[in-house]
């Protein structure tokens, strides 16, 4: 079998896009994610009643379908009810940032529940109002705990990416497709594309694991 | 905008076996993965160092692709690389076996390694060999701990069998998706196949929470 890299390096360019796509997509979606993620995660622990079983209900659903479902979703049967068309890029941020919200709100909850209730109740016998304990005792202790659980969040968002190719995102894997389609050469390219997201997703891991020994200190309490 | 909700009935069956066929994968997968993720395991922990080296290797490999790319790899390349021609179906399950083999194996490692030195050291001490004392003081131990992270995989491995659609796997979201370009009943087809996932999810990830509550290690 004669491997021929020439094709994947003749589209370099236009695989270097999609990549580039690829990553854009995947950061935009973990900021937006932890925004709403977090707001979810919080209200869940401290909102009012009336809005706690909404989420909760909201979160266990998203974990109870898969993306790609989630994805197609956005895309196709969206704007008929909605009216408004979004480009596939664009769909693709709006389905991944609700689904990945709801893990990022399951980590939140973790986070915040692990801080003993004992800081708590001594925040309050200082006098500090409900806001303020949340704000300097649990939520500093909490986020260090949290850090591990983002780092998967962000190689668990770059892998989903991948999926949204299949509504015709044109990032790293979909144009991966295109080139093994029009080439004929899907093994060198495909070899490529397994290269490119462990390099990726590998030191992503690592680099996690590793931030996170040095700060682990500061969640202990 | 009229809708015609008809059309999921009038296609029940068709896709009732897109369901069975989306369960079938599910376990399927899991009965090859949990043996595969167990061989990982001991072959990591071996004190042979090519075998080691070989499952970490596969491990940090399947964990860190995206699973709808192994899935196309197996597809387009493992045909022409190995000579098999494997039907769709069986691509589907090998792409889900090293996927879910290699987060098994990760798992059944932690399991084995959160069960204290003492306990090997003692089964040791009283004359014990090394596979037995795998096979019948840390493996029974660790299994317990394992549950609950199994649990978490079955159901994320009961999602992803939705990739196996884009190799045309007739399962539930490839079935779904194949009434829609058929009827162009667009919104009522994937609305069904949402609601179809999440009734057969959600009770999934209650019951894993279940199980996380009563088999967690908490420390």
């Amino acid at each position: 079998m004669d491997l021929d890299f020439t094709p994947v390096l003749e589209s370099g360019w236009f695989l270097l896009g999609g990549l580039g796509l690829t990553l854009a997509l995947s950061v935009l979606t973990v900021a937006c994610s932890l925004v709403l993620g977090g707001a979810l995660g919080l209200a869940r622990c401290y909102g009012p009643d009336w809005l706690r079983w909404p989420i909760v209900f909201y979160i266990d659903s998203m974990r109870a379908v898969p993306v790609l479902v989630v994805l197609v979703w956005t895309y196709f049967a969206l704007p008929i009810v909605t009216g408004a068309v979004l480009p596939p890029f664009w769909a693709a941020l709006v389905a991944l940032t609700a689904h990945i919200s709801a893990y990022v709100a399951e980590i939140v909850r973790a986070g915040v529940t692990s801080i003993r209730a004992g800081q708590t109740r001594a925040a309050f016998a200082l006098g500090m109002s409900r806001w303020r304990t949340i704000r300097s005792i649990v939520l500093p202790q909490a986020i260090v705990r949290m850090l591990p659980a983002f780092g998967s969040i962000l190689s668990i968002t770059i892998k989903d990416t991948a999926i949204a190719a299949v509504i015709a995102v044109p990032e790293y894997m979909n144009r991966s497709q295109t080139v093994a389609g029009q080439s004929f050469h899907p093994i060198e390219v495909f070899a490529v594309a397994m290269a490119v997201y462990f390099v990726i997703l590998f030191p992503v891991t690592r680099v996690v694991d590793m931030v996170y020994v040095r700060l682990a200190h500061l969640g202990r309490s | 905008m009229t809708f015609d909700w008809s059309v999921v009935s009038r296609n029940a069956g068709v896709l009732l076996e897109g369901v069975e066929l989306t369960v079938l994968l599910a376990i399927t997968t899991m009965a090859i993965s949990i043996p595969g993720g167990i061989a990982l395991a001991l072959m990591r922990l071996s004190n042979v160092r090519a075998l080691s080296a070989a499952s970490a290797a596969f491990v940090e490999l399947f964990r860190n692709l995206p699973l709808i790319l192994v899935v196309y790899t197996a597809y387009y390349v493992m045909p022409v690389a190995t000579g098999l021609n494997l039907s769709p179906l069986t691509t589907g399950i090998v792409a889900l076996s090293l996927n879910v083999s290699a987060y098994n194996g990760e798992t059944f490692r932690a399991g084995i390694a959160s069960i204290r030195k003492g306990q090997s050291e003692a089964a040791y001490a009283l004359g014990m060999g090394r596979w037995q004392t795998m096979k019948e003081i840390v493996l029974p131990q660790a299994v317990r701990r394992v549950l609950p992270v199994l649990a978490s995989t079955w159901v994320s491995l009961f999602k992803d069998t939705s990739l196996v659609s884009v190799i045309s796997v007739g399962e539930l979201a490839y079935t779904s998706m194949r009434i829609r370009a058929q009827t162009f009943r667009v919104l009522e087809m994937l609305t069904a196949m949402a609601a179809i996932y999440w009734l057969l999810g959600y009770p999934q990830a209650k019951l894993v929470d279940w199980i996380n509550r009563r088999y967690g290690v908490t420390e």
